[in-house]
């Protein structure tokens, strides 16, 4: 079994929604590479109470679905507290977590996000072809380049 | 002046997406405001031709937030199609499914006072947007937040532990419940070593209320008066005792002055209730039909139900309904302000069950289904966090769903909302020579009060900034803000 100790992998989304499940696939392809997967969280959403599981963790890397462009599909970012807050917060950014997290708990796990280019979003089970192609690209990057370079 | 209209898109800070008008004459008045609901989830149709027992799973993918009150209405529909109904479920089926509810009503309780509601209580209506949100209550009250979020988390643990997951798990069968309580998961609860346990969940509802009292002794004015109005009151109460009752009773109506306008057996609500639409909104608007759809319109939640019960069976919580209803000398309290108080007084009422059932051992039951003779037609209504929930589903002979109609808490309070946005629009917007960020958030203040559901499925990155938009009478954009 692979394992990324005190690392979360957090994949925000909803597969009953089309391409809103791109975050939970990139789960379902983790477990099937054989990582561990109590490190693997799905959620539909962040909530509050995750700023306090993730100060658990040395790193923590969500996996979302996106709406904007991306050229390549999916990217990854680090992430760091949020210096300013969204207006909206019914579904809590995960910089907003890290800034709760620190606020509250004092801690900051490191973190990243990998954003992955979703097309549709209607009632239904699967992704679309463009969307599949992005999932496996980015899982591609993830697996052969992200996790050599920040786990090595 | 020009005619123009306002629209603040989306709504921050409730459930779901909504967009809020506000219509503008050639003087700067208000002339009209709406709430419109614009998401259409369609699951009346989408589930017909479905087998009834796929319902409770279904219809909870309705929401993200209040998955549980979805799935435990159907439940209670579907135990009648199977022919079991609420008094025939064995008493372990009955107090597994009512601690799901008491856990799941906590957790949105608290979720909605400290994340929604504490910025806007704490900072105030008028502080600046930047400092409105759940970091800066962090930052500026620690303890406070810390405790929110704990709170937040027993309700979803115990959801977790009962149905297997915390947001669309499954706990209900038709005619019971799959799986009873172990010794070690109530442990977990009542023993403190892994997370706060259920007393101090008590003694923290206890303090939040205090929090709650102390800042209406200061902030009475607006507390009292912003966004208030007469209206009826609905809800379910006590088969026999009258006492506020959250999962399984009759429904009650009162109107503002406390007159008893209806007391029927739930099942029987579809001869007394129709529902009226608006074209400019995909919620309909519900009514009693004996007092017409101007007359006959309810609220539904945290404060129509203290207004329509006689009393509240755990001892603490009593207690603060009776320091609550002391306040409008024991008439319907139509302070719109006042249902985050009545909330926190149900929120510490859950915890008493919670502690009530934890200690109970039929929860370890073994006897868990009741089978019955089946029927055709099933109706489940309950309490949800936001208010009555009702689900009502018909099949035909091989059990597949024919017809379904649902009416959810945020359907019942879309009058209420209207009126509230009105009043409030009325208020801080008319003839004001600017319209500034915080007379915006009153607006959503009066909606927030109700903490309404919109429907909330696809959270994807890139979505959600707030748009404010300016249109002139003929609907050309003259102004527009994101932020």
């Amino acid at each position: 079994m692979k394992k990324l100790d005190k690392t979360l992998i957090i994949g925000i989304g909803n597969n009953t929604r089309q391409d809103d499940g791109l975050g939970w696939c990139f789960l379902d392809n983790l477990e099937k590479e054989g990582f561990n997967s109590d490190n693997l969280l799905y959620k539909y959403q962040l909530m509050v109470e995750d700023a306090e599981l993730i100060g658990d963790y040395n790193t923590v890397i969500f996996i979302d679905a996106c709406k904007t462009d991306i050229e390549a599909g999916f990217k990854v970012e680090q992430l760091f507290p949020a210096e300013q807050v969204t207006f909206s917060t019914h579904a809590v950014p995960p910089n907003q977590i890290l800034n709760l997290c620190e606020t509250i708990y004092n801690k900051k796990p490191k973190a990243y996000v990998v954003k992955i280019q979703g097309f549709n979003w209607n009632i239904k089970i699967g992704l679309g072809e463009k969307a599949t192609l992005n999932l496996n690209n980015s899982f591609a990057y993830f697996k052969n380049k992200f996790l050599i370079q920040h786990f090595k | 002046m020009n005619k123009k209209k306002i629209i603040i898109e989306p709504v921050t800070r409730v459930e779901g997406h909504g967009k809020v008008t506000i219509k503008m004459d050639e003087n700067g008045k208000v002339e009209d405001a709406f709430l419109h609901i614009v998401e259409f989830r369609g699951f009346e149709k989408f589930i017909q031709g479905h087998p009834y027992w796929e319902a409770p799973v279904l219809v909870q993918r309705l929401c993200g937030i209040c998955p549980v009150s979805h799935h435990l209405a159907a439940a209670k529909a579907i135990d009648q199609l199977v022919g079991v109904d609420p008094e025939k479920l064995t008493p372990t089926a009955t107090k597994l499914r009512r601690l799901l509810h008491y856990g799941q009503v906590f957790q949105s309780h608290s979720l909605h006072f400290f994340y929604l509601a504490s910025p806007d209580i704490l900072f105030g209506i008028n502080a600046p947007a930047e400092k409105r949100n759940i970091v800066t209550v962090a930052s500026s009250n620690k303890e406070l937040a810390k405790k929110g979020i704990l709170m937040r988390k027993f309700g979803q643990e115990i959801i977790k532990a009962l149905a297997g997951k915390k947001i669309h798990g499954i706990l209900a069968v038709p005619g019971g419940v799959h799986k009873t309580f172990t010794k070690e998961e109530k442990e977990y609860f009542l023993d403190g070593k892994q997370i706060p346990n259920v007393d101090t969940m008590i003694a923290w509802s206890k303090e939040v209320i205090d929090f709650m009292k102390n800042y209406h002794t200061e902030n009475a004015a607006w507390i009292d008066n912003f966004a208030s109005y007469p209206s009826n009151h609905l809800g379910l109460v006590d088969k026999e005792t009258g006492a506020l009752e959250l999962y399984d009773g009759r429904l009650r109506s009162v109107d503002f002055e406390g007159n008893e306008l209806l007391n029927i057996e739930d099942i029987e609500y579809r001869y007394h209730f129709k529902e009226a639409v608006e074209p400019w909104s995909y919620l309909k608007f519900p009514y009693m039909t004996k007092y017409g759809r101007e007359k006959g319109w309810n609220r539904v939640g945290p404060l129509a139900r203290l207004n329509t019960c006689s009393h509240i069976t755990t001892p603490f919580a009593e207690i603060e309904r009776q320091i609550f209803k002391a306040y409008t000398q024991n008439k319907p309290n139509n302070m719109t302000m006042h249902t985050h108080w009545a909330r926190l007084i149900e929120m510490l009422h859950c915890a008493e069950l919670i502690k009530e059932l934890l200690l109970d051992d039929d929860l370890m039951g073994t006897d868990l289904v009741s089978k019955g003779t089946p029927r055709n037609k099933g109706i489940g209504i309950i309490e949800a966090p936001r208010g009555t929930l009702i689900h009502e589903y018909h099949t035909d002979d091989k059990g597949l769903i024919t017809k379904c109609n649902l009416i959810v808490s945020t359907t019942h309070n879309n009058e209420a909302m209207n009126r509230g946005v009105r009043a409030v629009a009325n208020e801080v917007l008319s003839e004001k020579p600017e319209i500034t960020e915080p007379m915006l958030n009153q607006v959503e203040i009066a909606i927030r009060a109700y903490d309404p559901c919109l429907s909330c499925a696809t959270h994807a990155l890139g979505q959600m900034p707030l748009i404010v938009q300016l249109e002139d009478h003929q609907g050309n954009l003259i102004d527009e803000k994101i932020r």
